[in-house]
This record gives structure tokens, sequence and C-alpha cells, in this order.
């Protein structure tokens, strides 16, 4: 039916939902015109992960209105709305790694059913193909293992089965987290053909820069509320800041130390010398003292996460040593780790980092379950108490120690991780990727607190894609370039840029070639 | 810190539907058997449906939810139970007393924990497969030492006034293997949900590499689970080789499939789907409940299992309402 023009593609209105004592949406709002790519943003806890639970059927709202092209909709299964058009794509719902990219296309998606009870393979296959062809420019082995592709290969198959429904309406959910600035680009003009061919777009992620760079309008939610819709190109990313966290923020990251913390004077805390693990990495060695906050960075596959494994004793050095305060140190498993007092927040925060079933006083006394267990059983008095000084010590915004963690925002998640092993008090503390998912506010926290772990006398080693992370937290930095240290300089001689010229080409100095290096060393 | 003033957290004051679909089944199908079954309510049947339907099961139930509680299932709790039933027999036979005769049956019912635990604890097989392999190596072990699968009696002369005591007999006004289930109960759940190794145990049930990444010994944790789960199934071999002085062959099977069953539907009272000792007790009532009524009714014995399975899907069904996560 024919709709007039300035009919919003998708419009949400008054939506609530409600977990438990926690209101998710609170009367939230989404506005959506025809063809355009519309921004969404908001803090962690804002409600943008259940405002795209609902829209993709996996949840219902309480109260609200749903209409796509100005008629109200049921958003009663996901089955349903994909038929009406709406493809919502998560960035955390994996494909199956054994699948081939054509049964990763064509299973389990809606497109079977347009062409009768029977895959027709071959119109499937030439119909994908086009699809891959048009929006991304490139093609895609239709028997290669799903396993076997490149993250952004996997995030182009992802995308090209919600393409193939033919949706009107497409919502991407950070769809950038895992890729290199390259393939982003590729994303970008992918959308913008989108866009091109009349099908609107969603795109949440925590990027502002990307925001701005690639949405026509953006929405900020704050709270479950909307709090302002603005059009992108009369915006900067610190007006959107402050619309997400209702305050003006500070500067991001908190002061280094200062000059005399640096210098020689301190005790070496971690040593590595001649460090190496299989094909990941080699020759790898360096000192961090006390007091120091290390930053280590490269591209996807130039080894420097595999150190993290290493040092965590998840896996075993092949070559070379590691000493703590002078004493040499090899472990054979985290928990090895744990008695030398090195301590890791993973990356994989819902998997490894906290308990999402688990009370945040269970996971905030996880690692030191024998102090508060002395003859076995465990006294919850003392547990309460301690997670209790923690909530308050570290700012967590949760309304009492026994809620499951799955009910916290990812930075406050976060916290949690980390106050298990202040809980537990560790020398050395090891963060992989410490703030990915985790909106401004939140990031500024963490960043603070690292800060303040290393004035205490710790040694901190920050793992991170993320280069102005690396640049604006760290004291010093290595960057990684297929598994060899390409640079080991002081954050204060150095630019992110550089930083990038690094990771990519293997010396600062030399400009970032954003083609073929780029491409290599993440696949080397 | 008197300053800061903590919200209350909420004592779970409304039981939602599907936590109570489980007791509610319990008494629904109590009350019916009630009306329609001569005899059920009189109390020498509940006694009976107590000793007989209940405790055995209970025991080997309770045992399967410390495997299921740790993330794994034992299925060679049978091959436990049988162990346990044959050593014991074997010792009493050959003129040991009573005391000597159970150390000897929860010790071969332990080698088949020992076992495990080794497969699982330091081989990292999953318990799933590991187990099945324990239950196929302890069904060869039975027929090799009885002569292809032969029942082994204590000699009629021979039997001690304790194993009638044991197996039927009264303690405290309850009966033993009654009582037996009630301590073990208790100290289960203790066990559970206040100790370290319970906490331990639910860590690497709810997210093995938080374990392990939180520095929990994890082996050290299955071993203790699997060694733990073969010794309590092999009490419910004692007591069953003291009700008929005897050991019967491959009897363990009968109680492992229904031990998996009772485990499971009890989850269902929990909030956050665990397993835990109350459900799985009022799950084994279930059972038993089921079987003994539809046996006073006078249904085919062939019947049984189809209207227990029809029972726990309906329970299940009930239950398996959306758990609700944000994010």
């Amino acid at each position: 039916m024919p709709a007039s023009t300035d009919t919003p593609a998708l419009d949400l209105r008054g939506i609530v939902r409600t977990y438990g004592p926690v209101r998710a949406l609170d009367h939230a709002a989404l506005s959506v015109r025809r063809g355009e790519v519309h921004g969404l943003i908001g803090q962690n806890g804002a409600g943008k992960s259940t405002l795209m639970k609902i829209l993709a059927g996996i949840e219902q709202a309480d109260q609200g209105e749903i209409l796509l092209d100005g008629q109200p909709i049921r958003a009663e299964s996901p089955a349903a709305m994909i038929q009406r058009g709406l493809g919502v794509i998560f960035q955390d719902r994996m494909l199956v790694g054994n699948f081939t990219v054509e049964e990763a296309l064509f299973y389990a998606t809606p497109a079977i059913r347009r062409h009768g009870p029977l895959l027709r393979r071959a119109k499937l296959r030439q119909e994908a193909e086009r699809v891959i062809r048009r929006y991304f420019d490139t093609s895609l082995p239709p028997k290669a293992l799903i396993r076997d592709l490149s993250t952004a290969e996997q995030q182009i198959v992802h995308i090209t089965r919600t393409l193939l429904t033919g949706p009107s309406v497409i919502v991407l959910d950070e769809p950038t987290v895992a890729l290199a600035s390259r393939e982003v680009e590729n994303l970008f003009r992918a959308i913008r053909e989108m866009r091109a061919d009349g099908i609107t777009v969603v795109y949440i992620s925590h990027y502002l820069r990307e925001i701005t760079e690639i949405c026509d309008r953006v929405t900020v939610l704050r709270n479950g509320r909307h709090v302002a819709t603005v059009q992108a190109d009369q915006t900067t990313t610190t007006r959107l800041t402050s619309l997400m966290t209702g305050a003006e923020i500070g500067s991001l990251f908190p002061p280094h130390n200062s000059a005399d913390t640096l210098s020689g004077d301190r005790p070496i805390r971690f040593a590595a010398q001649g460090l190496g693990h299989r094909a990941a990495f080699a020759d790898v060695s360096f000192d961090l003292r006390e007091g120091e906050i290390l930053g280590v960075t490269g591209l996807i596959g130039s080894g420097f996460k595999e150190l993290a494994r290493v040092i965590f004793g998840l896996d075993r050095a092949t070559s070379g040593t590691m000493a703590l305060a002078g004493r040499g140190y090899s472990p054979r498993s985290p928990r090895e780790a744990l008695a030398a007092r090195v301590a890791l927040v993973p990356e994989d925060r819902r998997s490894a980092g906290v308990g999402l079933a688990l009370s945040l006083r269970e996971n905030v006394t996880l690692a030191s379950l024998r102090r508060f267990s002395p003859r076995g059983l465990m006294r919850r008095g003392a547990e309460r108490q301690s997670a209790r000084a923690f909530i308050e010590r570290l700012a967590i915004k949760a309304p009492h120690e026994e809620i499951h963690v799955s009910g916290l925002s990812g930075g406050n998640q976060q916290k949690v991780a980390i106050a298990k092993w202040l809980c537990r008090g560790a020398g050395l503390y090891l963060l992989d990727e410490p703030s990915i998912g985790i909106d401004v506010a939140g990031k500024a926290e963490i960043y603070r607190l690292l800060r303040s772990l290393a004035a205490e006398g710790n040694a901190v080693i920050v793992f991170s894609s993320d280069l102005d992370e690396i640049q604006g937290l760290a004291d010093r930095v290595l960057v990684f370039h297929r598994g060899r240290i390409a640079l080991d300089a002081s954050t204060a001689d150095t630019s992110s840029g550089q930083l990038l010229a690094a990771a990519i080409a293997g010396s600062p100095h030399q400009a970032p070639d954003k083609g073929q290096s780029e491409r290599q060393a993440a696949n080397g | 810190m008197t300053d800061i003033s903590f919200a209350r957290p909420p004592r779970q004051s409304r039981i939602p539907l599907t936590r109570a679909a489980l007791p509610l089944a319990v008494a629904l199908a109590f009350a019916f058997f009630a009306v329609f079954a001569d005899g059920f309510a009189q109390w020498n049947n509940l006694r009976a449906l107590l000793v007989n339907n209940f405790a055995l099961l209970a025991i080997v139930a309770l045992a399967m939810t410390l495997a299921v509680h740790s993330g794994g299932i034992d299925l060679s709790v049978a091959t436990a139970i049988d162990l346990a039933s044959l050593a014991f027999v074997a010792a009493l036979a050959a003129g040991y007393g009573v005391a000597p005769a159970i150390i000897a049956g929860l010790a071969a019912a332990g080698a088949a924990g020992i076992v495990n635990a080794f497969l699982i604890a330091v081989l990292g097989i999953t318990p799933f497969l590991a187990t099945l392999g324990t239950l196929f190596i302890g069904h060869s072990v039975q027929q090799l030492t009885t002569g292809g699968g032969n029942p082994l009696f204590v000699p009629f002369q021979q039997v001690p006034p304790a194993l009638p005591f044991l197996a039927r007999g009264d303690l405290l006004g309850l009966p033993v293997p009654v009582l037996a289930v009630l301590v073990l109960a208790a100290l289960i759940a203790v066990l559970l949900s206040k100790s370290r190794f319970g906490r331990q145990s639910l860590t690497l049930g709810l997210q093995p590499l938080l374990a392990l990444y939180s520095g929990i010994a994890t082996g050290r944790v299955l071993a203790l689970v699997y060694i733990l789960v073969a010794l309590i199934a092999g009490i419910t071999g004692i007591f069953l080789s003291a009700n008929v002085s005897a050991y019967m062959p491959f009897s363990g099977n009968v109680f492992l499939m229904n031990a998996i069953g009772a485990t499971f539907i009890g989850t269902t009272m929990s909030a956050s789907r665990a397993p835990n000792v109350t459900g799985t007790l009022v799950g084994v009532l279930f059972l038993a409940i089921i079987s003994n009524g539809l046996l006073l009714i006078g249904w085919d014995f062939y019947w049984q299992k189809l209207g227990a399975g029809i029972a726990i899907i309906l329970c299940l069904l009930i239950s398996s309402g959306k758990a609700r996560h944000p994010q």
C-alpha cells in the first residue's frame, strides 16, 4: 500500500520494557525516515540492545507501538519480523563455524521459502553472488568454511544473509568492532549502496566518528528514553557525548604518571627476554616497572594477543624467558599465574570475565574463595561486606550485591571483572581490550581505575586494538608487526598515527599504506 | 562505611508458576491417586512408596545432581551401584561382617569414580563419553566376574540380622533408607549451596572458561565430583543388596534414566534453572508417586513409563516459561 513519502519507514513510540525492577526502556522512541542511515547511540544500559531485541522479535515490549511504513505491527517472533522486511544483524550472533558459506547463507534463512519447499541451489547461489558483488564488490568461495574466513568476510556473509531476505529496513549492531580501518571503509561503501537502493539502515555504534561519518541523522538514548534526534552533519562527537552522558565529560584519559615514576629508579616488576610462542610471535623483550602502564597493540593476527595468553599461563612460551620481580616465571596455567599474582581481565567478558548467572557478590569473591571459606564453608557475611565495599569503591551501578551480573551494563560488568582481581590482589594486571563494548563514560572510569592501580605501585599491561586508547592511556607502548616488536617507545614521543603506521608497515616513519600491507599483516 | 545504605536484596517473595509447576504436579498426582487408587493414601502404602519407590532412586538422583551441577553428567552411576552391590555381597558371602562389607562395597563404587575422575579430570574427556565408557566397562566387569551375569547370594544361614534392618528397619521413627536420604540430602545441600566446593562446581557448570580464568583448580573439582557421585550411588547398591541378600547383575541400570529425569525436572524449581537438592527430591517423589499409583490403579506394568513420560513432559511444558535476561 502506498504510504506518503514522509511516513517514517520505522517508527517506535512509547516503548516500555522492564526486567524485574529494572526499566530498560522507559517510553523510548525512534523515528527513521525511509532511505536514510540513522545512527542510534547511547551509553551501555541506555536501552539500545533491548530496543534491538524488540525490533528483532526476540523480546516483546510491555507497552508501546511499532509502525512499519505507518502500519502498526506486532513484533511477535524473529521469523515474523524478517517476513515484514526488518532485518536485525547482531554483532555477537556468530555464524556456525562448520558451515560452508553457502550453507550459512541459505539455511535458516527465510529466503528459502520464497522458492518453495526445496532449495533451488543454483538460483540461490546466483542471487547471493549478485548481492555480494553489488554491495561488497567481492566474491566469496561458496564451499569455504565460515571459520576459515576473516572476520570481515564473515560479516559479509552475515549481512548478505539478511539482504537475501529482501529487507526494507536493516539494523546493524556495532558492525565495526572487529574490523580494520580499510574493512570499515568497505562496510561504509556497502551501507551507502544499500541507501542508494532505498534500504533504510539503522546503525548502532559506540564509535561516534563513524556515526557522524556514515549517518544522516542520529538518535540518542539515555536511561531508556529518547533524548534527541539530530542531523549528523550539524553535530560534533563532543556534542553527542554530552547528549549521551547528560553532562559534559572531561578528558577521557586520566593524566599520565609524573616523569619520576617512569625513571629507571622504580623496580622492574616484569621482564620478558627473547620471548616467543610458536608462529605467533618471537624475540619479544621488554621490562615493565612498577607504577607503569604498558600498552601493547598491533593488527589482528600480529601476535600481540598471544603475548597476553603466554603471560597468563594459557599458552606456554616456546622460547625465551619471563621474570617477575627478578625471579623466573613460567606459568603452566592461569592458576599458577595467579599464584604469582598475575591477573588477566579477558576480552571475552561474558564467558571468561564475569559469571553472568552469578551474583555480583559471587563474582567479586570468585578468585579469593579460600579467603572467604577458611573451614570450607563460604562466609556469606564477609563476602557481602567485600562486595559492598567494591560497589562503593569502583562506583558500580547496581541496586544491591545479590543482583545477577547479566543485569548490569557492559561497563559495570567490566568493573566487576576488575573487582574480582582487586579482591584477590595482584601485582601485575593484564587487560585484554578493557573497554570493548563500553560507552564513553564507562571507558573514562575504567581508565581512571587502571591509572590508580598503577599509581598504587602495580604494573599494568593493556592489550588493545584501539590505538587512541593505547596512546591516551599507556605510558609506554609496544607495537607488534607480524609477530615482532616494531616499535617500543614512550607514548610521550608517539601519536596514534605513528602507532598505526608501525602496526601496518612495521615502522612509525613510513606513511601508512592502507592497502596491501594491512591486508597481509591481518592475515599473517 | 556507615553512611552508605544499600537496597535490600529482594527476597523471592513471589514464586512464579514455572517454579511451582513441579510441586503442584506432585500434589495433583498425590490427590489423583488418593481418590482413584484404593489404598494409595494408607500409611502402609505410603511407607512402601517411600522405601521401595523413593529412597533408593533418591540417593542415585542426589549423586546425579552433583554431576549435573558441575556441568556434566554421570551415566556410570549404574556401574557404581552394581559394583558396590557385588563387592558387598561377595564380602558377606566370604564371611566378613556387615561393616567391612559396606566398606568393600563403597570401595568398589569408588573405583568406578576414580576411573571417571581420571578420564575427565586428567585426560579431559567429556563427562558424557567418559562415563558412558565406564558404564560399558562396568558391564563387562560384572559379566567376567559372575560367569556371564549370574546372581550372587549370601547363603541363607549367613545373612546377618543387620541386613533386613538396613533395608527395612526403623531408626528414629523412620525407615533406614529414608533416613539415609535425609542425611545425604542435608549434606549435599550444604555442600552445593554453602561450601567453597559448591561455588567452584557451580562456576564450572555455568561457565567453564570463567572457572579456568579465575584460578579454580578445575581438574581437582571435577575429580572430587565424580568420585563423590560414585560413592553416593554405591550406597544405593548396598541398600539394594541388603534388601534381597543378593547381588543381581545389572540392576543399577533401572536407576540411571530415572535419576537423570528427576535431576532435570528438579531444575525447574530453581530460579536460575540450576540443579538443586530440593528439586531433585521432589522430582524423585513425583516419579515414585506415579509408578506406585499406576501400579495400584492396576495399569499394566508396560504402561507405567508412558504415564511417567507424559507427566514429565507436561511438567516441563508448564515450567518452560522464558527465562528473562536483560541484554
